[in-house]
């Protein structure tokens, strides 16, 4: 019993062990051949570099990868925001008020949850462009807050069927209007749902693809996902470029996940709830 | 001024319930529930690239895309994405989250993070990677097939129709497995340790324990893993795109890809339409079987 135990616990190792190197080599591999010059790369696509210096970085960086990073920053930090705030309203009204009116809101929210973008790319990019708001950065972070919120309002309203009415009732009985309560006592206390929301729309709109690439097609306004796509033809056989390119674009939200995996595992974890 | 409101019973709703309530409401509707319909009225049009013309089609385009072989590559595509990324995606998944929930003494949640880690990556950048990892020249995939005595495909590991789409269900599976894994995960610890002990002590271990206790436990999550990565096969866009964009010959093309190129490469935006009325149905349908399911437990 004993050892076929033990046999068993190396063939479980085993196998999570050999997936985990599958996931790790390429992601490894994509940040050695940062490093690698060309002529590495064609002797040996499976070598390692002679020496470690940030030369392809500075390649990527010069042809905009900087400022495709800060264009990303600025619209996922802006995006999120909205979603978090204005989706943090509407799942408190929603769950504080049980009329046929919230449950037509309600329904017509969960309906937009099921609504791929892709399949009403065509009328939303007739729209946004008709509407004059191709190539602006402020422009984008709304069709990213719309796409966010349905999730994040259902997040929310199973944290706020939860909530203590005492505290709000509280706040009401002291002549607190129920918008005032909702920011200076519902608001405060939403930190771990907020953290697992934030975090779950930051990767996905840090990750967006589709919106960008009709919406933003100036380089000066690309986001990393559209401005990576670009580097593979400007660098045709620039490996090394690329793969620079590829990891400050990949390093970062890596970090932030690794830091606060705990919220992310969480908001995933409420889909399946 | 007294303020009565709060003697009076909240019959409906008031002007603070709208002032929180618009923003949401406003960007949902403005941004998914308008173009939504726009996009079912705009597949009985014919709409020109201009797309200030349109002309009434009737059903012309839903018949155009039922007598369109591609239309019908591209939802085969779709079907093997999603039975493939079910069998893959949710299998492996499944016996990771086993693993690494009652099976590992030490170590579960390092595993989890590097498994999980790929499915925060764009998929972009991931499509990337994986093209220059079979690139014939400089790539890693090939040296290591023909260090194990194997030969790479001649027409490369994308160019070959017969197996281009099966290279993008590995990526796919790459990056997306460590997703099923951790929504695996949670339904597995919610089940009761209790259970599985008294399972033991009646003699049930192991495969029994797994099936009698851990498969009905996680059914729901199960599920709605399913659902999930059904809908995620219907959606595939971005992976596709960045690397064949539905080559070679169509081999790899599906119903996101074919929309793309039919409204922005060739301009016809009312055959787009219908089309993408075909996925709106089928995403919407999924969706709310998830709710049904999620609800339900």
């Amino acid at each position: 019993m004993g050892s076929r135990f033990r046999w068993v616990q190396v063939l479980l190792y085993g196998f999570v062990s050999l997936w985990s190197l599958f996931v790790l080599l390429p992601t490894a591999w994509m940040v050695i051949g940062a490093f690698k010059t060309k002529r590495e790369f064609f002797l040996d696509p499976l070598g390692m570099p002679a020496s470690f210096d940030f030369d392809a970085f500075e390649r990527a960086w010069g042809t905009g990868v900087g400022g495709f990073l800060l264009n990303s920053m600025f619209v996922t930090a802006l995006s999120v925001l909205v979603i978090v705030v204005v989706s943090a309203m509407a799942a408190y009204v929603l769950a504080r008020t049980d009329n046929r009116w919230m449950r037509l809101v309600y329904l017509v929210i969960v309906a937009g949850f099921a609504v791929p973008v892709q399949a009403v790319i065509i009328p939303l990019f007739q729209m946004v462009s008709g509407a004059g708001m191709l190539n602006s950065l402020f422009a984008i972070v709304l069709p990213y807050a719309a796409y966010g919120i349905p999730f994040t309002i259902i997040l929310f309203y199973a944290f706020f069927l939860d909530f203590p009415r005492e505290l709000e009732e509280a706040a009401l009985l002291d002549g607190c209007r129920p918008v005032k309560t909702f920011f200076h006592i519902v608001l405060p206390l939403m930190g771990p749902a907020v953290a697992s929301a934030a975090i779950f729309q930051a990767v996905f709109i840090w990750n967006e693809f589709l919106l960008a690439l009709l919406m933003l097609t100036k380089p000066a306004v690309k986001t990393l996902t559209v401005g990576i796509l670009q580097l593979g033809g400007e660098f045709t056989s620039d490996w090394a470029a690329i793969m620079a390119g590829l990891s400050i674009a990949v390093l970062p939200i890596l970090t932030v996940f690794i830091l606060a995996q705990k919220y992310f595992v969480r908001s995933l974890a409420g889909l399946g709830k | 001024m007294s303020d009565t409101s709060l003697a009076k019973p909240v019959t409906g709703p008031d002007a603070s319930t709208w002032i929180l309530l618009t923003p949401a409401l406003g960007l949902v509707i403005l941004f998914i529930v308008i173009p939504a319909l726009l996009a079912i009225a705009g597949s009985f049009f014919t709409i020109g690239i201009g797309s200030t013309n349109w002309q009434f089609a009737g059903l012309a385009n839903y018949t155009r895309a039922l007598n369109d072989p591609i239309f019908w590559l591209a939802l085969r595509n779709n079907l093997i994405m999603v039975v493939g990324s079910i069998v893959l995606q949710v299998g492996f998944g499944t016996v990771l989250a086993a693993i690494l929930d009652r099976g590992l003494p030490r170590g579960s949640t390092l595993f989890r993070t590097i498994i999980f880690a790929p499915m925060v990556m764009s998929t972009i950048a991931v499509a990337l990677i994986w093209l220059v990892i079979m690139d014939p020249n400089v790539g890693a995939l090939n040296t290591l097939v023909k260090a194990l005595g194997m030969q790479p495909p001649t027409q490369g590991w994308l160019g070959d129709p017969d197996i281009a789409l099966w290279v993008i269900l590995v990526i796919a599976m790459w990056q997306y497995t460590g997703f099923m894994m951790v929504l695996i995960l949670a339904g597995l610890q919610g089940i009761p340790r209790e259970l599985y002990e008294a399972a033991a002590l009646d003699g049930a271990r192991g495969l029994k324990a797994f099936r009698h206790i851990t498969l009905p436990g996680i059914r729901n999550v199960l599920i709605v893993a399913v659902l999930i990565t059904t809908i995620g096969g219907f959606k595939v866009f971005d992976l596709i795109f960045a690397t064949t964009r539905g080559g070679p010959a169509n081999a790899t093309q599906v119903l996101g890809t074919y929309i793309y190129q039919q409204a922005f490469n060739l301009g016809n935006m009312g055959y787009a339409n219908a089309i993408s009325v075909v996925l709106l149905l089928i995403a919407v349908l999924l969706g709310w079987l998830q709710l049904q399911v999620s609800r339900r437990s």
